[in-house]
């Protein structure tokens, strides 16, 4: 079987929020690129090849980490746009919010993103997220990875 | 006809040089018109009120004592009471009458005429009263009557606007604790994420510590320094950043509470508090406390914010038992009369007894104000539950009060309505 190389795009525009999950992605075992976008427009962009990210070539598939409140476009709006085209419906979305806010979750849902996780986020958060996603393909466990 | 009694079976009869003689000295004036409405009776009365003397008018028509823009329909008037089936009439019953005085002025009158058959021909007789006074004051007495409707309306326009206002402050209040709180929450994040992370740090430089190839001389003081200031420190940290979490989570509850649409409806307040009581069973266990639910009736409301309007009076009276005797909560509910009293105006008040610690006077007035903890080692919480009833019951279009007794106990009492409400619900914000 042939497996896709996949990289994370993480669209964050908190330094300190993106480095936590930076941290707990590599110590969830991930070995995986992690690109880092500053806001909603700069995430649509990069998974379209557009703006900044004009021509762009990847063979890889993404998966989109993608914090809800951000300038510009927001989290919502950026799921909005991915769900409603086909070409990018596929990409699997993780949705990172500082609430638990039950409305936002539901709205989340209903946009269709994949998993939903409250910062901050923990290692574990992470395992459980792609455990749901189904997506081992590129996690190579840390032998002594602590719970 | 039947008898008249003795005493006015012998009437005191007057003659009639006499009857003329009362009949120029009243009060009122008496002018007597015949059908050519000449003037031929004009009483002492009639001189006061009109400023003439009987030999200046008697004689003259009767228009002369009129307003002249009255004067040409006037003569057909009199004729046709002259021919009417009416023996007496008061005039201007739905107008004023005005009188016209000799000097020019004019007067508004009460009239009363009458018509008699005599030899003579038909006579006509009008009693006038000068109602100038009556009438300044029948009016004064309207503008004052008008200016308090007008001050009334203003008065209640501007309790409107103040209404509005207040509304209008409050969901800029919750939306600004919103914002606000969202917003905390994004360096709150920093905090508890780094502060895991330097804990994380902390153990694994303890690790490293622990090889053997480091001298004894540094580990021990660097082992010190990490388990008796650094962990220390990050304990503090990690417990302040907890605490700040739970106030912020509290305040955006409040925010919310004041913000998601409501979605009215019949609640079976019965089953809500069943679920609410089975939700608490763990903790009415631990609290060693029976909860007494009565016949509760239906009410109209958000079934959502109901509950935790019940959640939040329930809970609250398990946590502030008093240990020293056996903990009872009773719920109870009826239907009775309206604020508003009207017929068919119909609302629930329900009720949450306990024969818990108790509220002392003092602090009864702050029940419901936000961040106020009066019993804070019997439970943990941020002060926010009674303010977060207060405001959802606003919104429900009902209210809540408390009565308490120092070391006897607790009785919340909300009401809710039984039907949907004239008045507008308080929108969220």
């Amino acid at each position: 079987m042939i497996q896709k190389r996949l990289m994370i795009l993480l669209a964050e525009d908190d330094d300190g929020h993106a480095n936590l999950v930076q941290r707990n992605l590599k110590r969830a075992g991930f070995i995986n690129e992690v690109v880092r976008v500053r806001d909603g427009q700069e995430a649509l962009d990069y998974v379209r090849g557009e703006g900044a990210f004009i021509g762009r070539v990847t063979d890889a598939s993404l998966l989109l980490l993608l914090d809800i409140n951000m300038p510009r476009v927001d989290g919502i709006g950026v799921l909005q746009a991915l769900k409603s085209d086909p070409a990018t419906a596929q990409v699997p979305v993780i949705m990172l919010t500082t609430t638990d806010d039950a409305r936002e979750v539901e709205r989340c849902y209903q946009l269709g993103c994949s998993v939903y996780i409250t910062k901050p986020v923990q290692y574990q958060d992470f395992v459980d997220a792609l455990t749901r996603l189904g997506m081992f393909l590129e996690i190579i466990k840390v032998p002594n990875a602590k719970k | 006809m039947p008898p008249r009694p003795a005493a006015a079976s012998a009437p005191i009869v007057v003659a009639p040089e006499r009857l003329a003689e009362i009949l120029d000295i009243a009060e009122d004036a008496i002018i007597t018109v015949n059908l050519l409405r000449e003037i031929v009776l004009f009483n002492r009365g009639a001189a006061k009120v009109f400023g003439y003397r009987p030999a200046e008018v008697l004689g003259r028509p009767i228009e002369d004592l009129l307003p002249e823009r009255y004067r040409p329909a006037h003569p057909a008037q009199v004729a046709g009471f002259a021919s009417g089936p009416d023996i007496s009439r008061v005039m201007g019953e739905r107008r004023v009458v005005v009188g016209r005085r000799r000097d020019g002025s004019e007067f508004p009158a009460e009239v009363t005429i009458s018509k008699l058959e005599h030899k003579d021909g038909t006579l006509l007789t009008a009693i006038v009263r000068d109602a100038t006074t009556r009438k300044k004051y029948e009016d004064a007495l309207k503008r004052l009557n008008q200016e308090l409707e007008e001050r009334v309306r203003v008065r209640t326009v501007e309790l409107a606007e103040r209404n509005l206002q207040l509304g209008q402050k409050n969901e800029e209040n919750e939306l600004f604790v919103y914002s606000v709180s969202h917003d905390l929450r994004s360096p709150l994040v920093n905090l508890e994420g780094f502060s895991e992370e330097l804990a994380t740090s902390l153990r694994e430089l303890n690790q490293v510590l622990a090889d053997d190839r480091i001298p004894v001389e540094v580990r021990e003081p660097a082992t010190d320094l990490i388990d008796n200031g650094m962990v220390e420190s990050v304990g503090f940290i990690r417990t302040a950043v907890t605490r700040l979490s739970r106030i912020i989570d509290a305040l955006l509850r409040l925010s919310r509470a004041g913000r998601v649409e409501y979605r009215p409806q019949v609640v079976d307040v019965a089953g809500v508090v069943r679920r609410v009581v089975g939700a608490l069973q763990v903790t009415r266990a631990e609290r060693h406390a029976e909860i007494v639910v009565e016949a509760l009736p239906p009410a109209w409301g958000d079934p959502t914010a109901v509950e935790q309007v019940f959640a939040n009076l329930i809970g609250n009276a398990l946590n502030y038992l008093d240990p020293g005797r056996p903990g009872r909560v009773e719920v109870a509910g009826e239907t009775g009369p309206g604020l508003e009293g009207g017929e068919g105006s119909l609302q629930n008040t329900y009720s949450i007894r306990d024969n818990g610690l108790g509220i002392g006077p003092a602090y009864l007035p702050k029940l419901f104000q936000v961040f106020q903890r009066l019993h804070p080692d019997s439970a943990p919480g941020e002060g926010m539950g009674l303010a977060i009833v207060r405001r959802i019951l606003e919104r429900l279009g009902g209210t809540v009060r408390a009565e308490s007794n120092l070391g006897v106990g607790t009785t919340f009492f909300f009401t809710l309505p039984t039907a949907p409400t004239t008045a507008a619900e308080i929108p969220p914000g």
